[in-house]
């Protein structure tokens, strides 16, 4: 069996029209994860009663289980909490399964990084804000987050990188994203090989891209401390 | 999309299931054992600047940090009969059992291979040097002093990694491994009780996981022991910047 490279081309210009898809479903769950992890943090952060337990059992829980069991949780756990409502559910694309689970996969991922970056930020400059006469939310929002998150770059750069890669799973529940257009092809084709080296390119380049973009990202945010010493 | 839902099917199927954890387990340990020999292999020809070999050593590590790991699996599963197919070597008949590991033993090289090389590189040159001056030689030097303080620093990276990689093997069954996940599949095929065996998995996944967690927690401090109390309560994991 030899290579045909022909068809890795051939192939390549197949799977490109599946990027939007894979972009789509890496990061719709990133941004809603953000949103989901930054309350989870505050309520952490903070100990709130009954409610810090339970976002404590779910940032251990996703993170201790592969993402490709949320996606089936959610794939066959929610239309069955949905049962009684009003909604035809076969109408549901089942994208909106894989964002819906992946974001809460982000969520608890998103939730440890911010954490970790938030933790970053010495007391003393915390502690010096409220002395100016800043309320919590100014000390959060100027002194705690602008520097939690430039500190986070990296981290936040590892996780957009993994869920760009954890989206290669959603070919299982078939949807069409690049590992599912690149079955597909190869299907097609009977040249799987081939298929998955294009799909195995795009992937790279994609990845490429997003670590360049971070480290511009990083020098920016951090120009901060640059200037400050 | 099957029956109603039971709870008390999920404690039927957890035993069912954990049954087939020591292949997970098995892929797991030879994947981290392979995965750490290619790592230091490849830390060094990054650290020893070996020419060529390092800039392969580059693009072997962006490559396998640059594509999801069902990619990689599919690659080694088609990829390695057809080369190995040139050497006139038949891989038809292997169980795909050993194309997971190949996978996962290169997959896990890369990232270990750079968690090695950062922690070594975070030696202070001055260890070296000091060594050299009480007269250790070299190799004494890097098993006293090098790697001890390298390993403490790598350790938390490498537990999750560790961690990383047996919520991976979950996917060894799309090349049809009988593992938990493999096992689950038919389950399903057979009893249409799909969320109900997703919820024994991750039962199960879980609690290795915690398993797994608390004991490199233990370690971790056994590691940390000559530092001073501060320094090791930092929590390990995320890396932290500067």
């Amino acid at each position: 069996m030899a290579i045909d490279f022909a068809f890795i081309w051939t192939a390549f210009k197949e799977i490109l029209k599946a990027v939007p898809l894979t972009l789509l479903l890496a990061f719709t769950p990133i941004i809603a994860g953000f949103l989901i992890g930054l309350a989870v943090t505050m309520i952490r952060t903070y100990n709130t009663k009954f409610l810090a337990p339970a976002a404590n059992f779910y940032v251990s829980f996703f993170r201790g289980t592969p993402a490709i069991l949320h996606i089936m949780l959610i794939y066959f756990g929610l239309p069955m909490l949905l049962e009684e409502m009003p909604i035809n559910l076969n109408q549901v694309p089942i994208a909106l399964f894989v964002i819906i689970a992946l974001s809460l996969t982000a969520g608890a991922y998103l939730s440890e990084i911010i954490r970790s970056g938030i933790a970053s930020v010495s007391k003393g400059e915390i502690e010096a804000a409220y002395t100016v006469g800043m309320h919590t939310f100014q000390v959060l929002k100027r002194i705690i987050l602008p520097q939690a998150l430039a500190q986070s770059v990296p981290n936040f750069t590892n996780i957009v990188i993994g869920f760009l890669h954890t989206t290669s799973i959603a070919f299982l529940v078939s949807q069409t994203e690049v590992t599912g257009a690149a079955n597909i092809v190869a299907a097609q084709n009977l040249k799987y090989l081939e298929a998955f080296i294009a799909a195995g390119i795009i992937y790279w380049v994609i990845t490429l891209i997003i670590e360049a973009l971070s480290s511009v990202i990083e020098r920016k945010a951090k120009a901060y401390s640059r200037t400050a010493i | 999309m099957g029956k109603a839902f039971d709870p008390g099917l999920i404690f039927d199927f957890i035993p069912t299931l954990a049954k087939f954890l020591d292949i997970t387990l098995v892929i797991l340990f030879f994947s981290i054992l392979f995965g750490i020999m290619l790592g230091i292999a490849t830390a060094m020809l990054r650290l020893f600047r070996i020419p060529v070999l390092r800039q392969l050593a580059a693009i072997y590590i962006s490559f396998i940090r640059g594509t999801p790991i069902i990619i990689q699996l599919f690659l080694v599963y088609y990829g390695l009969p057809a080369l190995l197919n040139l050497f006139g070597i038949d891989l038809s008949r292997i169980d795909a059992l050993y194309f997971v590991i190949v996978t996962y033993s290169l997959s896990n090289g890369a990232v270990f291979a750079e968690i090695i090389r950062s922690a070594i590189s975070a030696i202070d040159q001055g260890q070296t040097e000091a060594a050299y001056t009480i007269g250790m030689t070299r190799r004494q030097n890097f098993f006293r002093i090098i790697f001890p303080q390298a390993a403490r620093i790598a350790f938390p990276n490498m537990a999750n990694s560790v961690i990383g990689s047996l919520k991976d093997t979950s996917l060894a069954f799309t090349i049809g491994v009988m593992d938990m996940m493999g096992r689950g599949e038919t389950l399903i095929a057979s009893s249409a009780h799909a969320l109900e065996v997703y919820i024994a998995l991750s039962v199960i996944y879980y609690v290795v996981v915690i398993v797994l967690e608390k004991g490199f927690k233990l370690y971790e401090k056994r590691l940390n022991r000559y530092q001073p109390e501060e320094l090791a309560a930092v929590e390990g994991g995320i890396p932290v910047g500067h």
